[in-house]
């Protein structure tokens, strides 16, 4: 038993070591040179005006290896907005699944976040109700800058930063940002 | 002298044939069907026998050259019958024999329901082919005329087969009017040079075509450009053709624009080639005009039709134009002393010929396929047939690849010999005629291009796709014909793939008929064909095929072998996430030829009528009716005139028919009293 | 066009370097807000949860929660205790996990402790 389940444990150590060499690989090509194509679940378009700007000469996606693509076929990633509703469930699902792997999905917008609307009989109220989302966005609407700070963070080129930022100040009135 | 004997033979069996349709009529109106259905199946074997026959006697003809006249029988009234294979016949004769071995195969499985109508049809054509072979193998004016009429009443039955219905009756009409008003002019030409030649014999009267004066030659190659330009389709005396082959049964149709209208194009190469070839340039320019402005009219009308047969008419007309085309530059390039483009120009306009028989007559029987398994000629309300009827839709494919003129096949050779004769336009060393050789040359530039847009529509729309009725998705091929298509199809591909031996053979008959020595300049190797001049371009048909297909093959087997061997993900094909597609979002016939609808809307003036049941601008008012017509130019523009014209002239020359007999009796004493004073002066 | 040429040669480069370097325009961007807990009551924070239109702010026990990614940075809660409530300046918000976005703030406030 013991060799059987040392036998196991190591072969799953080897798996996983290749999987994450595999994912770092993919992650490396993608850094360079990533398709986008943005989906609007039913937002009111704020966010995508953003997402518009981002290929303007000012913010210039493209001077960081990111383009927009229309066809699923050729996207590595799901730039998705608003609150999923039911009406294109199924739309974002052949979108989804016409992308071929490895791909990835970010969720952006607070709508698409699940803040703003609550799951009724119009809406799922959030993206990750119905796919498997890699990296949040927040923002109402994310600027151009937030949104590039995703995408980098998204093919591993930046570290997210907000799981160390903790919202708080101290009394002092002084001294402002959080820590 | 084979030829003629084949002919012979063939023409016996072709008359047995009908006999046999006779006699399976007479069992079928007896009540033995039994006996009806396997005379039918009796007659279309010997027919397809005959047709044999007529393709080894044509091939013979293009060997042996022109043999000497046979004559046989006749009556003082009529005339003798005068029999002689010509080259120039033989390669008719050719398509002829493909043409009915095609037709044979593929008659006996259209009509299961086989009745007395069927063998009075049967009958009907195997006497209108015997009529056809008569045309093409006439060695005398008298034969030649009433082989001619013959046949064109004959393919009048043909086309009445159907249903009576107003429509079937008025496209009968317009073929039948068309056709008298052509051979009226057609006589005239013919009786023209017998007088000035003093002979009826076709040879003799070649021989001696230069004794005639060049006006009366040059009237009478109008008026047999005019009188055969009627049966070929040559605009504007092209009209019967839209409106007789949609209405005759699919065999009819395929025999029409395979064969029929070909004859008037050995008409036109008769008078033109061998009768009277030489002649002064502007006769072969105006040939040429009308030829490039037919093609140019037949593929723009037939972006506009849905209904298959109607479209595959035009096209008819368009490669009509294009072969008329190369024929009126040869005879031009004859007025300027270049006999070798004078001669590849001519036989490329003959490889035309046997290109489009064949892949007209297989998309027309297709077209019957089609209708009898749907019940609708309607593009807009087929789609995916290709699926539910694969042999078909292969079958099919192969004639449009064909009549696309895509390479490798059959039309792509022949246009590119045609177009390669026509570059060569400079040659004729006068600036005005090689600017108007050019101006011809990218008319049937536009019209090839118009017609790769046509096929992919013609083929795409109804055979591709998703079914848009309830019986397009219900068809079947059970129990439909496919020998003949199938042999048609493969007909095409021979052609192509075999091109340098049609070379040679096409070239057999060339020499005979024009003198000129071309295989050594067309094909100096063994498969490289060059177009007259050497210091101008060159390819080959046979390495063409062979490259496509490792072309098309090697990267297959690269990928076959270098496929992943983790197994691949099988997804839905992208359609834009919509959640249910349907197929009235497809493209329909009208829609997918409508950019060139709005471009050359000079030509269609269309009208359109819209009719709403309210005015509410929100268009909830309930169903919307629009209704979108060409105008049919020549038939209210020009033919309307002289139809009321001539009914105006009848009604005023109506009072001489009052019935009286008194004023009969007047003009009998009159007449007598003119001619005693014209034979006294 | 060429006076577009000029203006372009006039005014240099206009792209941001970000995310090499800092954006100076994203200081005048709206931003989420930063709470300190010392300010924070529990009615304070009822108010705050309350007024946050896009339900961002819960308050569980002596727990404020507040999700990130709900906020849609309107500025109600800054205008209704500006004493409690700062703008937090930061823009760089995306993140890997969900949970990630969601953070707990005490209340440590004198009144109502």
């Amino acid at each position: 038993m013991t060799a059987d389940g040392r036998s196991a444990a190591v072969q799953a150590a080897a798996e996983k070591a290749a999987a994450e060499l595999l994912r770092q690989r993919v992650v490396s090509l993608f850094g360079r040179s990533l398709h986008i194509r943005t989906l609007d679940t039913g937002s009111c378009a704020a966010c995508e005006q953003e997402i518009r700007l981002l290929a303007a000469p000012h913010y210039d996606l493209h001077r960081l290896g990111f383009f927009f693509t229309p066809a699923p076929r050729h996207a590595d990633l799901l730039l998705v907005t608003g609150p999923m509703l039911r009406a294109f469930a199924v739309a974002a699902r052949k979108t989804y699944e016409a992308m071929p792997g490895p791909k990835l999905v970010v969720a952006t917008g607070a709508c698409a976040l699940g803040g703003v609307y609550q799951p009724d009989a119009f809406s799922f109220g959030s993206v990750d109700q119905l796919l498997p989302v890699d990296v949040w966005i927040p923002g109402c609407p994310p600027s151009p800058l937030a949104l590039l700070q995703g995408l980098m963070v998204a093919v591993d080129r930046l570290a997210s930063k907000v799981p160390d930022l903790s919202f708080r100040v101290s009394a002092d009135p002084a001294a402002g940002g959080s820590a | 002298m084979t030829a003629v004997v084949l002919f012979g033979i063939a023409a016996a069996i072709w008359a047995v044939a009908a006999a046999v349709a006779v006699l399976a009529g007479a069992a079928g109106a007896a009540g033995l069907t039994g006996m009806t259905g396997s005379g039918i199946r009796v007659c279309c074997g010997l027919s397809v026998a005959g047709g044999a026959l007529v393709l080894a006697g044509g091939v013979a003809a293009l060997l042996a050259g022109d043999s000497r006249v046979v004559s046989a029988g006749g009556s003082v009234v009529v005339g003798t019958l005068q029999l002689q294979s010509s080259s120039l016949a033989g390669v008719f004769a050719v398509l002829l024999g493909i043409v009915a071995i095609g037709i044979g195969l593929y008659l006996p499985r259209s009509r299961p329901e086989a009745g007395a109508g069927t063998a009075v049809y049967l009958c009907a054509y195997s006497l209108a082919l015997i009529a056809s072979l008569a045309v093409l193998a006439a060695g005398g004016v008298v034969t030649f005329l009433v082989a001619w009429e013959s046949m064109a009443l004959l393919c009048y039955v043909l086309i009445l087969h159907r249903p009576r219905s107003e429509q079937v009756a008025g496209g009968a009409f317009w073929f039948l009017a068309l056709s008298e008003v052509g051979f009226v002019l057609i006589v005239a030409a013919f009786v023209i040079l017998a007088a000035k030649t003093h002979s009826l014999q076709l040879d003799v009267i070649a021989a001696r075509a230069h004794l005639v004066p060049a006006d009366w030659r040059d009237t009478a190659y109008l008026l047999a450009l005019a009188g055969f330009g009627f049966k070929a389709g040559l605009v504007p005396l092209h009209v019967w053709l839209p409106a007789a082959h949609p209405v005759a049964p699919a065999d009819g149709s395929a025999f029409l624009s395979g064969l029929i209208v070909k004859l008037g194009v050995y008409g036109i190469a008769l008078f033109g080639f061998r009768l009277l070839p030489d002649g002064p340039a502007w006769r072969g320019v105006v040939t040429m005009a009308l030829g490039a402005l037919t093609a140019a009219i037949g593929i723009l009308y037939a972006l506009g039709e849905r209904d298959i047969k109607r479209f595959l008419a035009f096209s008819t007309i368009e490669n009509i134009g294009i072969i008329v085309t190369a024929f009126g530059a040869a005879m031009t390039f004859l007025a300027y002393g270049q006999r070798a483009l004078w001669a590849f120009l001519l036989l490329a306009g003959l490889y035309h010929v046997l290109n489009h028989g064949c892949y007209k007559t297989l998309l027309f029987l297709e077209a019957g396929v089609t209708e009898h398994a749907t019940g609708t000629r309607d593009m807009d309300r087929l789609g995916g047939l290709a699926r539910v009827m694969p042999r078909a839709g292969v079958i099919a494919f192969v004639g449009t690849l064909g009549i696309a003129a895509l390479p490798p096949l059959n039309g792509f050779v022949s246009e590119w010999l045609i177009f390669q004769g026509l570059f060569q336009g400079f040659r004729t060393h006068s600036p005005l005629v090689a600017i108007l050789i050019v101006v011809a040359a990218a008319t049937l530039g536009l019209t090839g291009g118009l017609a790769i847009y046509a096929f992919v529509r013609g083929y795409g729309i109804p055979y591709l796709g998703m079914p848009r009725t309830r019986r397009a998705a219900e068809a079947t091929e059970r129990g439909q014909p496919v020998a003949g298509p199938a042999l048609l199809a493969v007909a095409c591909v021979a052609l192509a793939v075999g091109a340098p031996v049609v070379l040679v053979g096409l070239s057999r008959a060339i020499r005979t008929a024009t003198g000129v020595m071309l295989r050594p300049i067309l094909l100096p190797g063994k498969l490289t064909v060059i177009p007259a001049h050497t210091n101008f371009s060159g390819f080959s048909p046979t390495y063409l095929t062979v490259f496509l297909l490792v072309v098309l093959v090697v990267p297959v087997l690269i990928y076959l072998a270098g496929r992943p061997r983790a197994g691949s993900v099988v997804v839905p094909v992208w359609d834009g996430g919509m959640i249910a597609f349907r197929p009235r979002m497809q493209y329909s016939a009208m829609t997918f030829s409508a950019p060139t609808r709005v471009t050359f809307d000079a030509l269609y003036r269309p009208s359109v009528s819209v009719e709403r049941a309210s005015d509410d601008p929100a268009g909830r008012s309930g169903p919307v009716h629009y209704e979108s017509q060409a105008t049919p130019l020549f038939e209210r523009y020009l033919y309307q005139p002289v139809v009321t014209a001539v009914e105006w002239l009848a009604d005023f020359v109506r009072p001489l028919q009052s019935g009286d007999v008194n004023l009969y009796l007047l003009y009998v004493f009159v007449a007598v009293l003119v001619a005693y004073l014209i034979v006294a002066v | 066009m060429p006076q577009w040429f000029a203006r372009g040669l006039r005014r240099g480069v206009v792209t941001t370097r970000y995310p090499a370097r800092p954006e100076p325009s994203a200081a005048f961007l709206p931003t989420p807000p930063a709470f300190r807990p010392q300010r924070l009551t529990r009615e304070t924070a009822d108010t705050l949860v309350r007024i946050c239109p896009s339900r961002a702010l819960r308050r569980a026990g002596d727990t404020l929660t507040f999700d990130a990614g709900a906020c849609t940075a309107c500025g109600q809660c800054r205008a209704a205790e500006p004493e409690a409530v700062v703008t937090s300046g930061e823009f760089e918000l995306a993140a890997t996990s969900r949970s990630a976005l969601i953070k707990r703030i005490p209340l440590r406030g004198e009144v109502g402790r």
